[in-house]
């Protein structure tokens, strides 16, 4: 459902993505793992078609990226790292901005927007601008945007950090169970322990590079454990200073 | 004053590598029009707000620092009113008006001369921290509009709505229509020219239609499956509905017709250098020369209209659909470019 072949992003002398090779099927939940800059987000980007790449080819549901991205975004669900919300339309404004355009009746917006609304507790909220919503609310109207078309294929930059707990679970209940109908999940998160409990796939990215790939039982130790081993080991410095009487 | 000089320090970094188009000063149709129609009298209280009102250069650098990390910082009273009364003279412009005050008044000063330049430049400077809605939350209610476009019309409009060139142009509308009702008759070129002064204060806007759509917003318009020209008619559609509303008590399809040129003569710096916008300002077109070549556009346009036939419309909707063609396939071109 996504593939891509060295793929590759230059910005100056700069090389964002090199030469990345990966091959995502259909129902997988794919979790895309790596340090601040490691090049997470620039991929993805590529992958939706945000992003022309300097070099090589990516290919979502059977399109070519950069040759059909109009069609491409019909096809797929997107959460980016910024949100893209319109602090000049509340909650639900954005859910029917987003029925409309992608060519859902009325009727079916309406009923969809309820029940996301509903599912992700942002019903109370649903009336309030973006502009004046809390982190955690523009994050749930991004995801809720992302799933109401009912896309093939998903792409959520870092869906569950600053959301509560029972948001978080159900956001993963709710991409679980999409999964299992089919629909591929290419996500994006530094919280390994969920990243653990729902991936079928693990990739892994350092400075550009992919340093691992198989599917998440064949891990060989605990997701944590092989990040730290294979990405980056927290080196922890003592700060003498911390917690002593004040200089 | 260790930590006050740090934060100015912070700051003078801070604005210097934000305000890197120092080069460019950007300016408002209306402010440029109102200056020609003024003697001598008025030019220099204009000139000042001008200066402080409408340039991006003269926002407030204090700014730069979020206002939740400033509320943090351990400042002492007497500092954080001092970081006030300071920070304004990290912007050059502050000195420009400065120096163009002394020159402008010299030998002639009065009190209430000065009062009034002190109160514009600090008007200019606290406008940021008035406590005006964030977003468009006075504008809950703005009307429906059929087709897939319709939840992007409503935003456009909110956005619209929370300029100070709208506000404007009400002003100039409602006082006209007002006075047409209840005053004695006016010469009817009285209205074309009324007209016009309604649409050139909206048409600074139509410099940059994306200025109030956020980092978010314009991060959406790429990944919505929409064409180039239709994320534009959107935002057109937003435009001409305030200039045909404005302009029906006065003349309007010369307005009308002045506004289809203002969104084609707009169209470049909109797609082609868009620049962010502050709300409750007056919008910043992309240059004084460029403004110059818009209202001239519009006069033309508008004048051609009133005085000889309305059919002079057809040729500005067709130069605006030309526009709206051409730019939306730049428009693509730029969201691919990344």
């Amino acid at each position: 459902m996504i593939s891509c072949r060295n793929l590759t992003r230059r910005y100056g002398d700069f090389t964002a993505v090199d030469g990345l090779n990966l091959e995502v099927d259909a129902g997988a939940i794919c979790v895309f793992l790596g340090p601040n800059g490691a090049g997470k987000s620039t991929t993805v980007k590529m992958l939706t078609g945000l992003l022309t790449p300097t070099s090589g080819t990516v290919e979502v549901c059977g399109l070519d990226a950069a040759a059909n991205p109009r069609e491409l975004k019909r096809r797929i669900g997107v959460l980016p790292e910024d949100l893209g919300l319109f602090d000049d339309l509340t909650v639900e404004e954005h859910l029917l901005l987003t029925g409309a355009v992608y060519g859902l009746d009325k009727a079916e917006t309406h009923r969809r927007t309820g029940q996301l609304l509903h599912a992700l507790s942002l019903e109370h909220g649903r009336h309030t601008f973006a502009a004046s919503c809390s982190h955690g609310m523009r994050k749930k109207t991004s995801f809720a945007m992302a799933l109401l078309p009912n896309p093939r294929v998903l792409f959520l930059d870092e869906p569950f950090e600053a959301v509560d707990p029972v948001t978080s679970k159900i956001m993963r209940d709710l991409l679980m169970s999409a999964a299992r109908r089919g629909v591929t999940v290419f996500l994006t998160s530094h919280i390994l322990s969920v990243a653990e409990e729902i991936a079928t796939q693990v990739v892994m990215i350092r400075k550009g590079k992919i340093v691992w790939n198989s599917p998440a039982g064949e891990l060989p130790q605990s997701l944590e454990a092989h990040y730290f081993d294979l990405v980056e080991s927290p080196v922890v410095e003592e700060l003498e200073w911390l917690g002593s009487p004040r200089s | 004053m260790a930590r006050l000089a740090a934060i100015l320090k912070a700051l003078w970094r801070a604005f210097q590598r934000g305000e890197k188009s120092i080069a460019t000063v950007a300016g408002n149709n209306f402010f440029l029009v109102a200056l020609l129609f003024l003697g001598k009298a008025g030019s220099f209280l204009f000139l000042i707000m001008g200066l402080v009102i409408l340039f991006p250069l003269s926002t407030d650098p204090l700014r730069k620092i979020p206002p939740s990390r400033l509320a943090l910082w351990p400042l002492e009273k007497r500092e954080q009113w001092m970081l006030r009364a300071i920070s304004p003279w990290v912007n050059p412009m502050t000195w420009a008006i400065a120096a163009l005050a002394l020159w402008a008044v010299r030998g002639s000063v009065t009190v209430g001369l000065w009062a009034m330049a002190a109160g514009l430049v600090a008007a200019g400077f606290v406008i940021s921290e008035l406590p005006l809605p964030a977003g468009a939350a006075m504008w809950r209610r703005v009307p429906h509009f059929p087709g897939p476009l319709d939840q992007l019309i409503r935003k456009n409009l909110r956005e619209m709505l929370s300029t100070l060139d709208f506000y404007c142009a009400l002003l100039l509308s409602v006082s006209t229509a007002a006075y047409r009702m209840f005053g004695p008759p006016l010469p009817a070129e009285a209205f074309l020219a009324m007209t016009l002064l309604v649409v050139v204060a909206l048409s600074s806007y139509a410099q940059c239609l994306f200025g109030l759509d956020g980092v978010g917003g314009r991060s959406r318009y790429r990944l919505l499956p929409l064409s180039g020209w239709q994320i534009l008619a959107a935002k057109d559609a937003a435009f001409l509905l305030v200039a045909a509303v404005l302009s029906a008590p006065l003349a309007p399809l010369a307005g009308l017709g002045a506004a289809f040129v203002a969104l084609a003569m707009g169209r470049r710096p909109t797609v082609e250098d868009p620049r962010p916008q502050t709300r409750w300002r007056f919008s910043a077109g992309a240059s004084p020369m460029y403004g110059i070549g818009q209202v001239i556009a519009m006069a033309f346009a508008a004048s051609s209209i009133f005085l000889t036939s309305w059919l002079i419309v057809l040729p500005c909707v067709l130069v605006w659909a030309g526009s709206l063609w051409w730019y939306g396939q730049r428009l693509e071109e730029r969201e691919l470019a990344g």
